[in-house]
């Protein structure tokens, strides 16, 4: 059973990764908590399957457009919202997000109604709903491989990204000073931009992949998955892109663990508890850098 | 300057909040209080098929008496606190002589109190808790809240005794919804399944608006159960009936009410099928009228029929019914309901005879379906 | 502002006053105006956290439950007044506050953030999960509402706030209660050690500011405030669930306080109107033009992010006001204005303070 409930919490964490590297990145560029970044997952969702069933694409076809669409909004997000609250108060730019976030939502429950969806399942490569692998008790699907492989296959793209390319040396100037990456002739609109659309493609796949696993979406789904992955990239340490992803996978396991150990009922309970854990112990996440405490 | 006319702006607004809405004596109203945004927005569309339909019936056969039905909608997301300031909205107008609500117990218990001291009925298709009984009366003594949806405790023991005898079942782990509906039937369930001598392997809970059950489901999954209690409803069911299968768990699924929608076959795929569920009425043993309305329905809104909607199109039918007989008035409309109080004078809707008891609450008999090949059907062997 | 400003604002507040005394009042406006007190006195409570020590709280809502389910609980098994529970509310939630605070407020930014958004989200579980002691989700109905009991004065002086009338006249009292306790606050010693703090903790720490001392009491006052807001709450809705006291609140709360104005009292009174009544506003305005219901949540969001796309720093922007009205800071601010630093750099402090 252990083994059993790692796979699951592992499957669970590496999901929350992918839409936490979304806050973690845009956090560290502009210091905003983008809590819209949950109704990009979810509009994922939504984009994917729209196309699917309206266009008639093939899956991967509808995937890959479902994450472009997405990167548009991202960029389109971040010139409506937030751009034109640079220099204002921190958190005005959080109740931007919020006030987005709403927004995005009831947009999504107009368009396309409250009643839960399921995903085409019609679509989908015929193998990807076998199982791959069965020892025993445990089981592992090849949607459950799938998600491993696009999930980690995503994070070490992003990484190269983020460190091998002018565009992500630029990332890492805006993140440590605006002010002297723009004198340095960075174009620190373009980049943030970038930041966006790279943010909301992951937190797309991520919908989309949690789409295809549970067969089902609706409008409210960013909510939780959002305010999940944002715990898990603080726990992680809000800035880290490995951070991102070390914070979602130990934030699934733990509830796994906890809901197959403690209690079902204080499942969430047990990955709050940790991750407060965790940031008492280590007050600057578990891969942040330590921020300098002036007190 | 700029802030005066920006107040300016906001008295007037308030000043046409405050003067609107007292006309139009002529139309009948009828509120409709049900969750249209946030997580539960489904069920509330659900009940606004079902009102809709019964509205669009009435008005086309000429009203109530010569006067028009309208219905009102009032979104209240499922939220006690938009419930309860709801409330105080729909019994300002007079011309609402009644509330087909709440959807989930919890907005229906905070509405409550408004709805009792200012006097005004309501019909709830769908709340489920077995408190609301002991709070709906006034001061006098007065039912002011009904509903035609069976209590919790009823179906809880009534699907235990199905389990063992019918289906044969022996080994049962629950499933249950961590609210108000999944833990009132999950508890009847298990002291019903005690003094039958039904097994329990296990137990556990999960949240509204959860999407991955597998770790409950691999722990239920050790106790080798060969049935699996979803106590809750149709669009996390499904969801747990799928992963069950993954999981690899063989188990007969039965559930009540809750589980009833198209929505759980179209998200549980192949793993909906061999699922039993209590429903307050079977398409196929309905009467004639109730099977022209189905068929209204099913054209209209392209799904199967569901308890929700059935309930709510009754709802206001019982309304439409008190209306016929006393007219727009609420406290008459309230003593005629109330008088509905014996199998002689219930109202006959499609969902089989509805009368009430004396704490508002229905009586009714339960019928068994289930998930066969993708399709609803009548459960091959019933109980009585 | 000044003079004008005070008066403008004083005409309104006396119509409020004076409206559930009118024959033709409304019960639902009155609902309306009651539920915008009961968000001035959270938005006020609130405000000492991100307004005057600059800690983003995101665990508001869970104090307010704590105060809340100590109320209703009191009420039912010991009948216990309204009066008594007041005060027994406040010191429970302030005793939370402050175990809380201890350990977690020497964590800086959003770590501390996201530490209060995980209480919020315990409280809720327990206050769920723990069915014999808060009957869970099947909530809490039946609780009493407030008496005033005089009778040991004159024999008939036995008063039920049942209606909304009194209720409404009872929140206006707390909110009063409140604001003036927070005026006086921000204007003594503790006001002034929390603004060092916020402005800059390091040199409040060199000038001898206790710095964790200081936010514990913050914190506490805060949660105290939260807890007795929500013993009002329970008294007046005479019932309560678990549900009401999800993570939204606290999101919905900092944006009133936001929306007013960080740090500034009379702020987070308008925020908390503004909010309350865009709800209800919309409701009747949209559904007035024909609009559907699921329209007015999507207006809601659109207004929230004009607001702050024109008016960043809130509606009233005076964000330590007295600390900016400072003869220095004017003349120094006159000669940025004309340019006499042109060559200065500002950097990253604009943007992340």
């Amino acid at each position: 059973m252990l083994e059993q409930q790692l796979i699951n919490g592992l499957t669970l964490g590496l999901i929350y990764a992918l839409i936490a590297v979304g806050y973690t990145m845009v956090y560290g560029v502009i210091q905003l908590i983008n809590f819209a970044h949950g109704e990009i997952y979810m509009l994922g969702a939504f984009f994917c399957v729209t196309l699917i069933t309206a266009a008639g694409l093939p899956f991967y076809v509808a995937m890959l457009m479902a994450v472009i669409c997405c990167a548009l909004c991202g960029i389109l997000l971040d010139i409506i919202a937030y751009r034109p609250l640079r220099r204002a108060p921190r958190l005005a730019a959080l109740i931007t997000a919020i006030g987005m976030s709403i927004f995005l939502q009831n947009l999504a429950l107009i368009i396309w109604g409250s009643r839960s969806k399921p995903f085409p399942r019609a679509s989908l490569p015929a193998y990807l709903s076998e199982q791959a692998l069965v020892m025993g008790q445990v089981g592992l699907t090849w949607l459950q491989l799938f998600i491993f492989a696009v999930a980690i296959g995503m994070m070490v793209a992003l990484f190269l990204v983020i460190h091998k390319t002018r565009t992500g040396t630029a990332m890492r100037a805006l993140a440590q000073n605006r002010t002297a990456a723009a004198l340095m002739g960075i174009n620190v609109n373009a980049v943030i931009s970038f930041t966006f659309a790279l943010g909301s493609a992951m937190g797309a796949v991520a919908g989309i992949l949690v789409a295809v696993y549970y067969n089902t979406l609706y409008p409210t789904m960013g909510y939780t998955a959002g305010v999940k992955a944002f715990a898990a990239a603080v726990l992680g340490g809000i800035g880290s892109v490995p951070g991102a992803m070390v914070g979602g996978v130990v934030l699934g396991v733990a509830e796994a663990l906890g809901a197959g150990y403690v209690s079902s009922l204080y499942r969430d309970g047990v990955a709050y508890a940790v991750m407060i854990a965790v940031i008492v112990l280590r007050p600057s996440g578990i891969l942040g850098r330590a921020a300098i405490d002036k007190a | 300057m700029r802030l005066k006319s920006w107040k300016t702006t906001l008295v007037f607004v308030c000043a046409v909040v405050l003067a609107g809405a007292p006309a139009l004596a002529q139309t009948v109203k009828i509120g409709v209080a049900a969750p249209f945004t946030g997580p539960a927005a489904s069920y509330g569309e659900n009940i606004k098929s079902g009102v809709e339909t019964k509205v669009a019936e009435l008005n086309a056969a000429g009203g109530i008496n010569g006067m028009p039905v309208e219905a009102v909608y009032f979104d209240e997301l499922c939220d006690p606190k938009e419930a309860a300031t709801v409330a105080p909205r729909i019994v300002r107008d007079r011309a609402i002589v009644g509330v087909v609500g709440h959807v989930c117990s919890s907005a229906h218990l905070a509405a409550l109190p408004t709805y009792v001291r200012v006097g005004i009925p309501v019909i709830s298709p769908t709340a489920t808790n077995v408190t609301i009984g002991d709070q709906n009366a006034d001061r006098a003594g007065r039912v002011w809240s009904f509903r035609n949806v069976y209590l919790d405790d009823y179906q809880g023991q009534f699907l235990a005794r199905y389990a063992k005898e019918v289906l044969g079942l022996a080994r049962i782990a629950v499933f249950y919804e961590n609210n108000d509906y999944g833990i009132g039937l999950k508890d009847a369930f298990l002291k019903e399944a005690a003094a039958v001598g039904l097994a329990v392997v296990g137990s556990e809970g999960y949240v509204k608006g959860a999407s991955d059950f597998t770790p409950q489901l691999t722990k239920l999954r050790g106790g080798n159960p060969d049935g699996l209690f979803i106590s809750g409803y149709y669009n996390e069911g499904a969801l747990i009936a799928a992963q069950a299968a993954n999981l690899g768990m063989k188990v007969v699924k039965f559930g009540a009410d809750g589980l009833d929608n198209v929505d759980y076959i179209q998200l549980g795929g192949a793993a909906a099928d061999n699922t039993y569920m209590t429903v307050p009425f079977l398409a196929a043993a309905a009467p004639e009228q109730a099977k022209a309305f189905i068929r209204t329905f099913e054209e209209k809104y392209r799904r199967d029929l569901d308890w929700m909607s059935a309930n709510a199109y009754d709802a206001v039918g019982l309304f439409a019914a008190a209306l016929a007989a006393v007219g727009p008035d609420r406290e008459k409309i309230r003593d005629y309901l109330a008088g509905i109080d014996g199998p002689e004078k219930a109202y006959e809707g499609i969902t089989g005879p509805t009368y009430f008891n004396a704490k508002g609450d229905p009586e009714k008999m339960a019928f068994v379906k289930m998930v066969q090949d993708g399709r609803f059907t009548a459960a091959p062997r019933q109980m009585r | 502002m000044g003079h004008l400003n005070k008066r403008l604002l004083l005409l309104p507040g006396l119509a409020l006053l004076i409206y559930p005394l009118l024959p033709g009042a409304s019960d639902y406006v009155l609902h309306v105006m009651t539920l915008a007190l009961i968000y001035m006195v959270l938005a006020m409570g609130l405000n000492i956290v991100p307004g005057f020590c600059g800690l983003l709280d995101l665990g508001y809502v869970g104090f307010y439950g704590i105060g809340a389910y100590t109320a209703g609980l009191l009420t039912i098994h010991y009948g216990l007044s309204f009066w008594l529970i007041v005060p027994l509310a406040a010191l429970n939630g302030a005793l939370w506050g402050a175990l809380l605070g201890a350990p977690t407020l020497r964590l800086t930014g959003d770590y501390f953030a996201i530490v209060t958004f995980g209480f919020s989200e315990l409280v809720v579980l327990f206050l769920t999960n723990e069915i014999w002691l808060t009957r869970g989700p099947l909530g809490l109905p039946g609780i009493q509402p407030v008496t005033l009991d005089l009778s040991w004065l004159r024999p008939d002086w036995y008063f039920e706030f049942y209606d909304k009338a009194p209720n409404f006249y009872l929140a206006a009292l707390l909110v009063a209660l409140v604001f003036f306790v927070m005026g006086r606050m921000e204007d003594s010693r503790l006001g002034r050690a929390w603004y060092a703090i916020r402005e800059d903790p390091l040199a409040a720490a060199c000038c001898g500011v206790n710095i964790l001392h200081y936010k514990v009491i913050a914190f506490s006052i805060s949660a105290a405030i939260g807890a007795m807001g929500g013993c009002f709450y329970a008294r007046w809705s005479m019932f309560l669930s678990p549900d009401m006291f999800k993570f939204w609140e606290s999101f919905l709360v900092l944006c009133m306080v936001v929306l007013g104005g960080l740090g500034n009292i009379k702020g987070a009174l308008v925020g908390a109107t503004v909010l309350v009544c865009l709800g209800e506003v919309l409701r009747e305005v949209l559904a007035a033009a024909g609009l559907p219901p699921e329209t007015r949540f999507m207006a809601y969001g659109l207004i929230m992010v004009l607001i702050m796309r024109f008016r960043p720093a809130g509606l009233f922007p005076a964000i330590a006001a007295s600390g900016r009205a400072n003869p220095l800071l004017v003349v120094l601010g006159r000669r940025i204005a004309a340019g006499e630093f042109s060559g200065e750099k500002d950097d990253a402090r604009g943007t992340s303070a």
